[in-house]
């Protein structure tokens, strides 16, 4: 069994999320994302490599979507509308209601710009007609043998990552997370789970950043220095997310300072999308889900809709304005307006792609910027950078790895060289093989099988009962100590043998069962069967024979019962002596000890003795040894003695 | 009706047929009858052993138990023989688990006192199949008198357990265990230890958190029993562990590991600095520690715990994180003004308590001496100032009061801030005002600086007209008139009108100062700076009246206490004041009163705290890291050293602080080898010898130089005087068992007086000790030594904390000799007893006390005087008088010196000591340092 992993996009990049995953037949495609950066083919996936035949029905058992950001659900329209897969989508809530509100946004951009239309309105909403919605860590069987559960994700409103059961094989799919909360989200939670693969994103593959306290702390300095000196605050910014974020942390900070400067939000998507916040309280921060009670952290006390004619109006404000990075809109007219007077305050968002305004601003502080041939812009205003980012960093994908210890890992979404250096810490540190492959790569791991297998009732009773042995230093093996597993090993260890009791059997044609090793006997109808070891070997007698002859005339004879004795005795005696501790039994013809036996050989040709010591020397007397598999150590240990020290010094 | 029950009973007894059940329903009414005789019950109670022995239908056994229960609940006398009936075998071998279970738990809530159920018979009840009763035992273990290795065997195999809720009792009970017993065996630790760090990686969530508990507790007896060498390591392997749980899932987890962190007293600077930093910092890069031989733990685990911690979702967690952090400010400078990085950003936090805790975090710094505040924090902290919640404003402002500021802009930053403070809270404006006043005592330059400024502020308006309404005035006239108090010692330059002016406003600033000052003494104070017209001498002197500040000290150390900025006495300088005086006068007004109180409540909070620190250090000691402990010690004693004294009563709380500091001092000295680690050689026998002596010595001291204490603290003190004689006891070496014993015991009644005299219950300890006397009282006439038990009864011993709740007076005398040095000696003539005249003055000495001058010439001869105080008429505060001491064995030679001193017997010291010459009877406490006077034959002649 394996488990397949076509990576359509997002791999060694960061852009179009979409890995289809096929695990025991079932195929699941997780985000269906689009590249921003490209307008050819390449801003979708390529979904022919899923099926050449455009029957995406029969070869995708579903489509699981983490959260709405558009490189994660930007092309599902389009696969579901103009490529026309007809099969269940699964998303959160929030996702759900927030994805149209994005798609739509991108789409009228797109119109704005003069591209090609890739899909239309009514798409998007015959699209969201075929999600079905999940909550968090409720399993949803989406066929008899495919499971998926949601876990909380942070990083945006609704994001998710996806555990997928098939059989015996699972797997988590994080789509993008964040492991520190920040002012609305929580932090990522998910259970320890028996995982064979774990697909993670890696944007910050290699960065490990500061806590964003000092980030909000130079925010919250800039802004309020500037409305302390009467001056403007001018936020442009994306609807969705940060806007919320921000304006808690403002709204937070005014309660706190009882500030009375008013806080403005442009009418628009950001009106909408507060509407939406306040409903999906569920996914937010335990904090803000805690104030619920008394006040919805989303009810902004201080924060008005903003009027054109405020623009200008006097005394110091907030405003939030979209779209971010000053494309246009809104943000581009008060930016118009404010960015004269020094008092004023811009503060920009993290990323501004190169050419909007933004950027330009970004780079460098420029005194005058060029909207078009005929307008100029003066710039005086401070210029503030936010540097927020919703997504874990290195230190968290390890922390999460490290937590799940999955069988395998995949890393995707992120910049192949940083990609590669945590795939070596992954590897080295936690010692999870670990892949990041490339667009259109497949990646094949082997999956868990489990057989099912009866159990029978003394063996379950055995179960029930513990059963723990406590062991020590002394009866643990030193070369296990020294060996690479010896981590566990200590001075005293405690281990419960329960499982160990149970013997699986499989028979042909039956279902496989386990049972108590009592029972295996009386199962096959068999007799048990010991190892039993033999040894014989010679021992030179020269002096007790001497002293023998002296009484005994006819020396040649077999020597009787009482010689026999007596040498087991003097044997007895040098035993005791040289094995203080072990329990000695004499019994007459025989030595015993645990389960070694030594007696006087009296055949001539005992299977048990070694060709080549057989030289029928007639002063040797011949001793035969058993001994059972366990005493191994302490029957060598004995013969030796025997050997080395003939009776004969008595 | 009685009888008509007991005879079916009867009858169906005789039949050898176990009662119905509608027989045991009227049994039951009996027993639930108030009137039903008793010795119908006890042939009920015989009815039932009898029908017991018939059956072992569960149905019926069920019944009885519930009859048992009732019968011993109703009829207390009766509950004997009822329990004897239920820990008969009847019950605990049915097949039932529940039947068991049930008549454990009655057993257990029937009988007080031991539960002896015998240790084969709860393991096996415990390795039975039923998983409830199993859990029930592993969660009552404790209520049985069991062996300790009997239970760990069982919890340690039951850590194992598939049944989560096993594990976590099992876990649980390994804790309580390890907090309990008395374990020695490293192998027996070891393991436990691993076991522990096992579970951390459970999947439960309810398993994982106990396992951090049992990797704390466990991980404290591997320090201790580890090397000394490896100690540090040790404690670090821990520590280091405990933070690999801090990133754990579940919040219970977190919240416990931070706790156990925040307990742990001995890190390493560089683990320490590495849990501030989520990048792993050069010097722990490759560092392995090795706990065990076989297990090992990369220091890059404890990377960025504290930055986890405070940015956790969860505020409970971050206040812990917060918390914790304040245990390892005091042992690093180095880490403190990291973490404060830290700390600043977390008064941003949108929890209340998250934001108090991070301010008591940071006073807590500043104590220490360990807070630096730089330009960066100042606008994050400068605005909790203006929060809205008004107690973190005066957190804030607690700390601005011991605030040490660099540079002029960040001294102007927080004037502004409490300007600032001042304009938008006004209801803050008397501790806004102190704060000003004292935050300009400590940067006095900086204020002369400031005023300069905005004199033209406080200048009146035009015409003449006074115009000061506006507070803003008020607060520079506040911290323009604290500038001349500054101890910096240049700081001359407020203009002497300013001083003028402040006059007008006398009301409200001597309201906002009277933690300082009182009304009357800033009028004086104020008049006298304003009639100069700069800075006289006349000021100087003033400042030199101001006692508080010694010139080494660096002030916010002293005002660090948060109170006892001094205060003018005037003791020297224009008005004469004495202790006495000052009282009475005090006495006078309610408002006065109310002042010296809360000045003398501010010193003993801070004393308090150092004791409380003191409590906290005791761990350390305990762990085995003395010198840690000893250098702790010594800091707290600078702390308290540099505590003002000028305050009535004062004097006596920080002196009785000091001598404490010593006697733990030393107890920790004397600590270090009872550690198992440490061999005892010829050359430490020797050694704690000494310090036992002087241990005796310093006990001696603060138990009869101290009067006004109350029982409480008292008892607090025999405690700490019968932990001594059980060091000497444990020691056979050493030890001289009969006099020891005989202290021990005399203590140990003098407690039991206390005891009679009031409500105060003795610790734990002393009662084990007075167990542990009277066994061996009883036992063999008490001649023979048993160091093992004393041994035992203090590993037993953890240091309470004190609490200082009156003010006690500290005995203590001042011994001069005027005029006489070694160029100036006395005259003598050999032969001929010399007379000594001493200017003696006695501090708080009653006309009970038996003083002594102890005078020795040498090593060899040594000679008392009694000082008769009746013969000296004075109030019991002060004495002052002068004292001709003779000498009565002036030696044959031309110069000689001799050392005096002066010393109370200590009347609550049985032993008595014979001494010649009619010296005294008992041992002698002393109360200076000795002096030493010269004496050279007189030329005269």
């Amino acid at each position: 069994m394996a488990i397949d992993s076509l990576v359509l996009g997002a791999g060694q990049e960061v852009g179009k999320s979409c890995v289809v995953v096929s695990i025991n037949g079932k195929r699941i495609m997780f985000d269906c994302g689009m590249h921003m950066g490209y307008t050819d083919s390449r801003r979708y996936p390529d979904f022919s490599l899923i099926s050449n035949t455009g029957d995406f029905d029969n070869a995708l058992t579903c489509v699981v979507v983490t959260h709405f950001h558009l490189d994660h659900i930007g092309a599902l329209p389009y696969f579901t509308e103009v490529c026309g897969y007809k099969g269940p989508i699964y998303m959160t809530y929030p996702t759900k209601a927030l994805a149209p509100l994005m798609l739509e946004d991108y789409r009228k951009n797109m119109d704005r710009r003069g591209e090609d239309e890739q899909f239309t309105s009514d798409h998007i909403t015959e699209c969201m007609k075929k999600v079905i919605p999940v909550d968090l860590k409720q399993t949803v069987q989406v066929d008899k043998d495919l499971q998926i559960r949601a876990y909380y994700a942070g990083h945006v409103i609704g994001a998710a990552m996806f555990y997928a059961k098939v059989g015996d094989a699972a797997m988590v799919y994080t789509g993008d997370y964040n492991m520190t909360p920040d002012r609305h989200l929580g932090a990522a939670q998910i259970d320890r789970l028996q995982l064979d693969l774990v697909i993670t994103e890696s944007t910050y593959a290699t960065t490990i950043r500061d806590s964003r306290y000092g980030r909000e702390r130079e925010f919250l300095k800039a802004v309020h220095t500037c409305i302390a000196a009467g001056g403007k605050v001018l936020i442009p910014t994306f609807a969705l997310g940060r806007a919320q974020e921000l304006c808690i942390l403002l709204e937070d900070y005014w309660e706190r300072m009882n500030l009375k400067v008013p806080i403005y939000f442009s009418a628009g998507l950001t009106i909408q999308a507060n509407m939406y916040y306040k409903m999906l309280i569920n996914w937010t921060s335990q904090k803000i889900k805690e104030t619920y009670a008394t006040r919805n952290a989303f009810d902004f006390k201080n924060v008005r809709n903003f009027d054109r004619s405020l623009i200008n109006a006097p005394g110091p404000c907030v405003l939030f304005a979209t779209p971010g990075m000053i494309v246009g809109g809104f943000s581009l007219e008060v930016f118009m307006q404010w960015a004269p007077s020094e008092m004023n305050l811009v503060t920009l968002p993290g990323y501004c792609v190169a050419g909007t305004i933004g950027h330009k601003l970004m780079s460098g502080k420029p005194t005058k910027i060029d909207l078009d041939k005929d307008t100029q812009i003066d710039v005086r205003c401070q210029i503030h950078q936010l540097s927020f980012s919703p997504h874990t960093d290195a230190k968290g994908i390890m922390d999460l790895v490290k937590f799940l210890s999955p069988k395998h890992a995949i890393l995707v979404h992120g910049e192949k060289p940083k990609m590669a250096t945590l795939k070596e810490r992954i590897q080295s540190e936690l010692g999870i093989p670990c892949y990041c492959p490339a667009n259109n790569e497949t990646v094949t791991v082997p999956s868990t099988h489990y057989v099912k297998a009866d159990a029978s009732e003394t063996f379950i009773r055995s179960c029930l009962n513990p059963n723990f042995k406590f062991s020590t230093y002394s009866s643990v093996d030193k070369s296990y100590l020294d060996s690479k597993y010896s981590k566990a090993a200590s001075g005293l260890q405690v281990s419960d043998e329960r499982v160990a009791e149970g013997i699986l059997v499989v028979e042909k044609g039956k279902k496989a069962k386990v049972i108590h090793q009592d029972e295996l006997l009386l199962m096959l109808g068999d007799k048990k069967h010991e190892v039993q070891f033999a040894y014989c070997f010679p021992m030179h007698t020269e002096r007790l024979q001497k002293t023998r002859t002296e009484e005994l005339p006819s020396a040649d004879t077999l020597l009787c019962d009482l010689d026999k004795c007596t040498l087991i005795n003097q044997l007895s005696m040098k035993l005791s002596n040289e094995l203080s501790d072990a329990n000695i039994l004499d019994l007459g013809e025989q030595l015993q000890v645990e389960s070694f036996r030594v007696s006087i050989c009296s055949k001539n040709s005992c299977p048990h003795r070694l060709s080549h010591s057989v030289h029928n020397d007639s002063e040797s007397v011949f001793l035969c040894c058993h001994w059972s598999l366990r005493d191994e150590k302490l029957a060598w240990k004995i013969i030796s003695i025997m050997k080395s020290s003939s009776p004969h010094t008595t | 009706m009685e009888q008509h029950v007991m005879n079916s009973i009867e009858q169906s007894l005789n039949n050898n047929q176990p009662l119905s059940s509608q027989t045991l329903a009227s049994l039951r009414s009996l027993i639930i009858n108030p009137t039903t005789s008793d010795s119908s019950l006890s042939s009920l109670l015989d009815a039932l052993t009898r029908s017991l022995r018939l059956t072992r239908d569960s149905v019926f056994l069920h019944h009885c138990l519930k009859l048992l229960t009732d019968l011993s609940a109703r009829r207390p006398h009766l509950s004997p023989f009822a329990v004897d009936l239920l820990r008969s075998d009847s019950l605990f071998s049915s097949a039932s688990p529940r039947l068991v279970g049930e008549s454990l738990s009655a057993l257990l809530s029937l009988t007080s006192s031991q539960n002896d159920i015998d240790a084969a018979r709860f393991v096996s009840l415990c390795l039975g199949p039923s998983v409830p009763v199993r859990l029930w035992l592993l969660k009552n273990a404790e209520k049985f008198a069991i062996r300790e290795s009997v239970l760990l065997a069982v919890f340690l195999g039951f850590t194992r357990d598939p049944f989560p809720y096993v594990r976590k009792a099992a876990v649980d009970g390994l804790v309580k265990l390890c907090k309990n017993g008395d374990f020695n065996d490293r192998d027996v630790i070891e393991g436990c230890y691993c076991r522990a760090v096992e579970l951390l990686r459970d999947a439960e969530d309810n398993v994982r958190s106990a396992a951090v508990r049992a990797v704390y507790d466990w991980g404290k007896l591997l320090v201790i029993s580890s090397e000394e060498r490896n100690k540090q390591d040790s404690s670090d392997a821990v520590f280091i562990q405990l933070c690999c749980m801090v990133r754990d899932m579940s919040m219970e987890v977190r919240l416990e590991a931070f706790e156990a962190l925040g307990k742990i007293g001995l890190v390493s600077e560089d683990i320490l600095l590495q849990t501030l930093f989520k990048k792993v910092l050069g010097i722990n890069k490759d560092k392995i520690y090795k706990p065990i031989k076989v297990f090992e733990i990369s220091a890059s685990a404890a990377a960025g715990a504290f930055v986890h911690g405070l940015e956790d979702e969860f505020s409970e967690v971050r206040m812990s994180a917060c918390y914790s952090l304040h245990t390892f400010t005091v042992f690093s400078s180095q880490f403190a003004g990291e973490a404060l990085n830290l700390l600043m950003d977390m008064l941003n936090d949108d929890s209340k308590i998250v934001r108090l805790q991070a301010l008591n975090t940071m006073h807590h710094m500043a104590t220490c001496n360990h807070l630096k505040v730089e330009e960066i924090h100042m606008h994050s902290f400068l605005s909790t100032l203006f929060d809205s919640c008004s107690v973190i404003r005066s957190a804030t402002r607690k700390i601005l009061k011991l605030a040490k500021l660099m540079k002029l802009e960040l001294f102007k930053l927080c004037i502004d801030g409490l300007l600032g403070n001042l304009e938008t809270y006004p209801q803050d404006e008397v501790d806004v005002f102190s704060v000003l006043f004292h935050i300009g005592r400590n940067h006095g330059k900086f204020t002369v600086l400031m005023i300069e400024e905005v004199s033209t502020e406080l200048e009146p308006a035009f015409g003449g007209k006074l115009g000061f309404d506006s507070t803003r005035v008020a607060a520079f006239l506040v911290l323009a008139i604290s500038a001349p108090l500054s101890n910096e010692s240049d700081v001359c330059g407020v203009p002497s009108r300013i001083f003028s002016y402040a006059v007008t406003w006398l009301g409200r600033i001597s309201y906002a100062l009277s933690d300082v000052m009182n009304r009357e003494t800033l009028l004086a104070y104020l008049s006298k700076c304003s009639r100069s017209s700069t800075i006289s001498l006349a000021d100087f002197k003033i400042k030199e009246a101001l006692p508080t500040v010694k010139g080494d000290m660096p002030s916010h150390l002293c005002s660090e206490v948060g109170s006892p900025v001094s205060m003018p006495l005037w003791q020297k300088g224009v008005e004469t004041f004495d202790h006495h005086h000052q009282k009475l006068f005090l006495g006078k007004s309610g408002t006065h009163l109310e002042y010296g109180l809360r000045e003398c409540d501010e010193l003993r909070q801070s004393v308090n705290l150092v004791f409380r620190k003191v409590k906290d250090l005791w761990s350390l000691v305990q762990l085995g890291c003395t010198n840690e402990a000893l250098k702790a010690i010594r800091a707290c004693k600078e702390e308290v050293a540099s505590f003002t004294t000028d305050s009535p009563g004062s004097a006596g709380a920080v002196a009785f602080t000091l001598q404490y500091l010593r006697v733990i001092k030393l107890l920790a000295a004397v600590w270090e080898h009872l550690m198992p680690t440490k061999k005892l050689n010829c050359y430490g026998v020797g050694k704690l010898e000494l310090l036992l002596g002087k241990l005796d010595r310093r006990l001696r001291e603060i138990r009869n130089k101290f009067i006004g204490l109350s029982k409480a603290e008292e008892l607090q003190i025999l405690e700490l005087i019968v932990v001594a004689c059980l060091l000497r006891l444990s020691k056979i070496e050493i030890c001289c068992y009969d006099t020891a014993m005989k202290k021990l015991s005399s203590i140990i009644s003098h407690v039991e007086i206390l005891r009679k005299g009031g409500p105060i219950e003795p610790s734990h300890f002393i009662i084990e000790v007075k167990k542990l006397l009277n066994d061996i009282g009883s036992s063999s006439g008490g001649s023979t030594c048993k160091p093992l038990l004393f041994k035992k009864l203090i590993d037993s011993f953890s240091l309470h904390q004190f609490v200082l709740g009156g003010s006690p007076r500290h005995i203590n005398a001042e011994l001069e000799v005027p005029g006489n040095d070694s160029e100036n000696p006395l005259p003598f003539i050999p032969g001929i007893p010399a007379s000594i005249p001493l200017a003696i003055t006695l501090y708080n000495v009653l006309s009970e006390h038996r003083l002594w001058l102890r005078i020795s010439m040498g090593e060899e001869s040594t000679q008392f005087v009694f000082l008769d105080l009746n013969l000296i008429r004075s109030s019991d505060e002060v004495r002052e008088f002068t004292f001709v001491a003779p000498f009565y064995l002036t030696p044959k030679a031309i110069s000689f010196a001799l050392r005096v001193s002066i010393g109370i017997e200590c009347l609550q010291e049985n032993v008595h000591q014979v001494k010649a010459f009619g010296g005294p009877k008992r041992e002698l406490a002393y109360l200076c340092p000795e002096e030493e006077i010269f004496l050279c034959k007189s030329t005269k002649w």
